[in-house]
């Protein structure tokens, strides 16, 4: 009852903020934060192991009555639409505001509402037909979103090339679902399980959830709409919109009967994904670009964990399965607090700078110290270290890959798996120093970097709920714990009850005295140089006057690494060398660009064009030949019925 | 697990072991090279006396450095001391331990690294942050090693708690594993042949170059924290390979202890014996060490299944 009435105050505020938002920004913020509120709530409700809310309204949509379901792991979802579309909202106030952008800062607002009203009821349908509307509407309104400013061509080419990617992942949706109706008879969505004819289905909405995901190599969308999008955008696209095909692909993954060998293709997915999308943003210059390559790897470790618990299920080894379904789904949350506070920081600093372009920044810790200190703090949770939430998810993965190591049920598989996870892990650090010191630490390299400012109050608030919750999750995973259980119990009805790793608490014990014994360590260090220190230029072995050009750059620093994924990398490098006895100009430019689009994408799709542009010919407008065309096929057909007629 | 007074008590006791005994083993390997160039050397304590003298001094900060230059330093040391503390000791064992706690381990070397390589940026001194890029890419291999090491062990032993994966008689594949090992052990704490920790300019390109503008307190907490990453992978090293558990106590913390002096021999006459390697040849040798523990990870999973 309670969830019910606190989802009908979400959608009354978040309607209500539909219409305040052409003309009213403060009301809108407040209906919306409000309807947040209350989803929340109904999700908490939920997830606190209240009962399932059910509702079946009298109104019929397209001929099928309206139903609406909240399980547990459609509030694991639901809260994390509430809480990044609420931080989100409270962002664009100062970072889209209607002062710099008075026409777009309203239809932003429109957009947002419906953004997150239509996230809301795709996971709340229960019937494929409904499912489908939803999420086409949710696929548009992230259109318009991304293309908020309209201006750019890049920006425009961006929106495009997502509306294509989304609507060909739509496709084999329809075709998903239709498919599931003729079958089962009806379009209402449910546990199936026992119908093993339905098994194959799994792969058609892999395809089509996959796209949505950004799983590799179906992410080549995802670049550019998450870096050209404005950053509160990118926030809630990478932390929630591809999560809702993560979504889809666990729904589904507890309500068909999939097989072993589809959970092994996620996972080997999953790997894929992880390792090529951290190599990808290794070679990126652009910073947004270069988060969104981040996506793709997170994405990966989440089916990583989905795939092995898929295998689990189908095998019946809820031992394994559930520490990893746990680890996947704690990290489906996980990067969507530290992907969003990543990329307002982000936000943040184009903001100040006017650039995404990272080898144009340097030294603004002194002018946004905030911004760098929760920049970092992103930044250690998502290369998955202790003691931030990153790990604790990536704990639980690991925990479960290695348990299904066990002789009895041996899975040879979860051993490169294992090894992919850390070398993904490595290369993430390796990629989020080189974020941070090119871009807060060290000189500034251009006028623009030098002349930064300090967000507002109204940007630094969400950044600083977000980092809080990052904090908390993993100072205190075990809380996470009951939440969890409930998800995974709802997911596969084999998996109620499951206990708790016990390990979590203790986990959460060392975390909190690491930070105790650093912060204690700090201050005596603190103590120890009161006076004994003082400002000198960089040593540098001897420089006299070094300058902010001759810092390390990002393409250096990752040099190494990207030279060894330089096989599907393919970087594009324009050099003039300094020639002759009194040599002048010399530049160096790198460029890495999304292969998978440019390289076999784009190729294909010019071949697609010139046959159809064949196929043209055909079509002149002269009667006589059309009349020739009829009688063609005709004939065609007699030489059928003839040929093999009785 | 209960966190008692007693449980406290032994904690704060080993993290004083630790921070007390690590410093030694530098000064071993020194002895043994000096020893091995015909040279009287510098005393065996010398890391010591140099500590004392560094936390004496006062310290040049880069105008450009923010505060993450003081703190990086410190979240390494708390990091590779709160890594020093999840490994058991032979036959006392562990306090802290739990199912999960060895990726833990792991991913706290991570972080000291994350954070070493933060410190390096904070200057915008080039030669720091190519320190800073050989470091953490070099590392990407070093940790597949890693992790391919653990599993081997966590497949041998069926388990995933140090203390309990490192307490089997050790399988077939413990030769390739102590080879694997030693070898991201070298390049893992900046030895020769990856790295030459002899002096603070061109020879030494990874670690050492990372921390050239850390001085006095801090270039103290870097050495000290040096010293606890290489005691604490020699300690490894040894419970992985000797089989401590099937001897008494005693004996078996004598020949602990006796193995991690004999780990520090074998750096100083590796490198008295090598030179450093041209750079294009670590990722080689790491790749080697990696392929040494996966043939170790292949025996185990061999003699686990059948």
């Amino acid at each position: 009852m309670i969830p019910g009435a606190l989802l009908a105050i979400a959608a009354v505020a978040t309607g209500a903020s539909l219409l305040s938002a052409g003309r009213a920004p403060r009301a809108w913020l407040a209906l919306l934060l409000t309807g947040q509120a209350a989803a929340l709530g109904a999700a908490g409700w939920v997830l606190a192991g209240g009962p399932e809310w059910e509702w079946q309204g009298g109104l019929a949509i397209g001929g099928e009555a309206v139903q609406l379901r909240l399980d547990a792991v459609s509030a694991w979802f639901l809260a994390l639409v509430a809480v990044v579309g609420g931080a989100g909202a409270v962002y664009a106030r100062e970072y889209w505001s209607p002062e710099a952008h008075p026409v777009s800062a309203g239809s932003g607002r429109v957009w947002w509402s419906l953004l997150l009203a239509t996230m809301v009821l795709l996971l709340l349908c229960s019937n494929g037909l409904h499912f489908l509307m939803a999420w086409e509407g949710f696929a548009l309104a992230a259109f318009f979103l991304i293309t908020l400013d309209g201006q750019g061509r890049e920006v425009r080419e961006a929106g495009w090339l997502y509306l294509a990617a989304s609507h060909a992942g739509t496709l084999l949706l329809i075709a998903f679902f239709s498919v599931l109706a003729a079958r089962t008879g009806s379009w209402e969505l449910g546990p199936m399980r026992d119908q093993p004819g339905l098994a194959w289905l799994y792969w058609l909405a892999l395809g089509g959830f996959g796209v949505k995901a950004g799983l590799f190599p179906l992410h080549m969308w995802l670049p550019s709409a998450h870096a050209n999008a404005p950053s509160h955008v990118s926030a809630i696209l990478s932390g929630v919109a591809i999560k809702m095909g993560i979504y889809g692909l666990v729904r589904f993954g507890g309500w068909l009967p999939v097989p072993v060998e589809a959970g092994w293709l996620v996972l080997g997915l999953g790997v894929v994904s992880a390792v090529l999308g951290v190599a990808f943003a290794l070679g990126q210059h652009d910073l947004k670009r270069l988060l969104a390559y981040h996506s793709v790897e997170n994405i990966g470790i989440i089916l990583i964990a989905l795939g092995l618990a898929l295998v689990a299920y189908a095998r019946g080894q809820m031992a394994w399965g559930e520490l990893a379904l746990a680890g996947g789904l704690l990290h489906v949350w996980n990067h969507g607090l530290f992907k969003a506070l990543l990329f307002l920081g982000a936000g943040a600093v184009l903001h100040a700078t006017g650039t995404r372009e990272m080898s144009r920044l340097g030294g603004l810790w002194r002018a946004m110290p905030w911004t760098a200190a929760l920049f970092a703090v992103g930044a250690v949770a998502i290369a998955g270290l202790p003691p931030l939430n990153g790990f604790v998810s990536e704990w639980l993965v690991y925990l479960g890959l290695f348990d299904a190591l066990n002789p009895p049920a041996a899975a040879l598989p979860a051993l490169p798996a294992i090894v992919c996870l850390a070398t993904t892990g490595a290369l993430a650090l390796a990629c989020f120093v080189k974020v941070c010191g090119v871009g807060f630490l060290g000189a500034p390299r251009t006028e623009a970097a030098r002349r930064a400012h300090e967000c507002g109050p109204w940007m630094r608030g969400p950044m600083l709920v977000l980092a809080a919750a990052c904090a908390a999750i993993g100072l205190a995973p075990a809380g996470c714990w009951p939440a969890l259980r409930s998800v995974v119990g709802s997911w596969g009805a084999a998996w109620r009850d499951l206990p708790a790793p016990e390990s979590l608490g203790t986990l959460g014990v060392v975390h909190t005295g690491l930070v105790l014994l650093a912060v204690g360590g700090a201050i005596g260090l603190r103590r120890r140089l009161r006076g004994r220190w003082r400002r000198g230029v960089t040593w540098d072995c001897g420089y006299a006057a070094p300058t902010a050009r001759m810092q390390y750059t990002a393409g250096s620093f990752a040099g190494i690494l990207t030279e060894w994924f330089g096989w599907i990398l393919r970087p594009a490098r324009h050099e003039e060398r300094p020639e002759a006895l009194f040599p002048g100009r010399a530049a160096l430019a790198e460029h890495t660009p999304e292969t998978v689009l440019e390289k076999v994408v784009v190729p294909v799709a010019r071949w697609v064009l010139r046959v159809a542009t064949l196929a043209r010919r055909l079509q002149h407008g002269r009667v006589q030949a059309y009349l020739f065309y009829v009688i063609l096929g005709l004939a065609a057909l007699a030489a059928l019925v003839l040929a093999t007629g009785p | 697990m209960t966190l008692t007074l007693t449980s406290l008590a032994d904690l704060l006791a080993r993290l004083a072991l630790w921070a007390i005994v690590a410093p030694l083993l530098p000064g071993l390997i020194n002895r043994v090279k000096a020893w091995v160039a015909g040279r009287r050397g510098p005393p065996v304590l010398q890391l010591y006396y140099d500590l004392g003298k560094l936390w004496r001094k006062g310290v040049v900060v880069s105008t450009l450095a923010s505060p993450g230059f003081f703190i990086g330093p410190v979240v390494t040391w708390v990091a590779l001391l709160g890594a020093a503390a999840l490994v058991p000791l032979g036959p006392l064992g562990a306090t802290l331990s739990f199912r999960g706690d060895v990726i833990l381990l792991v991913y706290l070397l991570a972080l000291a690294r994350f954070a070493t390589a933060w410190a390096a940026w904070e200057t915008g001194s080039a030669f720091e942050g190519m320190g800073a890029a050989r470091e953490v890419s070099y590392a990407v291999l070093a940790e597949a090693a890693i992790i391919t090491a653990v599993l081997t062990l966590s497949v041998h032993s069926g388990s995933l708690s140090l203390a309990a994966l490192l307490a089997p008689t050790p399988g077939a594949g413990a030769a390739l594993l102590a080879a694997g090992w030693f070898i991201v052990l070298l390049a893992e704490n900046c030895r020769v042949p990856f790295d030459d920790p002899n002096t603070h300019l061109e020879l030494t390109m990874i670690h050492e170059a990372m921390v050239l503008d850390h001085s006095g307190p801090l270039l103290a907490v870097v050495l000290h924290g040096a010293a606890l990453k290489l005691m604490l992978f020699a300690m490894l090293l040894v419970q992985a390979v000797v089989p401590l558990g099937d001897l008494s106590a005693s004996v078996a913390g004598a020949v602990l202890w006796v193995g991690v002096l004999g780990v520090a021999v074998g750096v100083g006459l590796v490198e008295s014996l090598l030179a450093r390697y041209a750079f294009r040849r670590v990722p080689l040798l790491l790749t080697t060490a990696f392929l040494f523990c996966w043939f170790a990870l292949m025996l185990a999973w061999k003699g686990g299944v059948a």
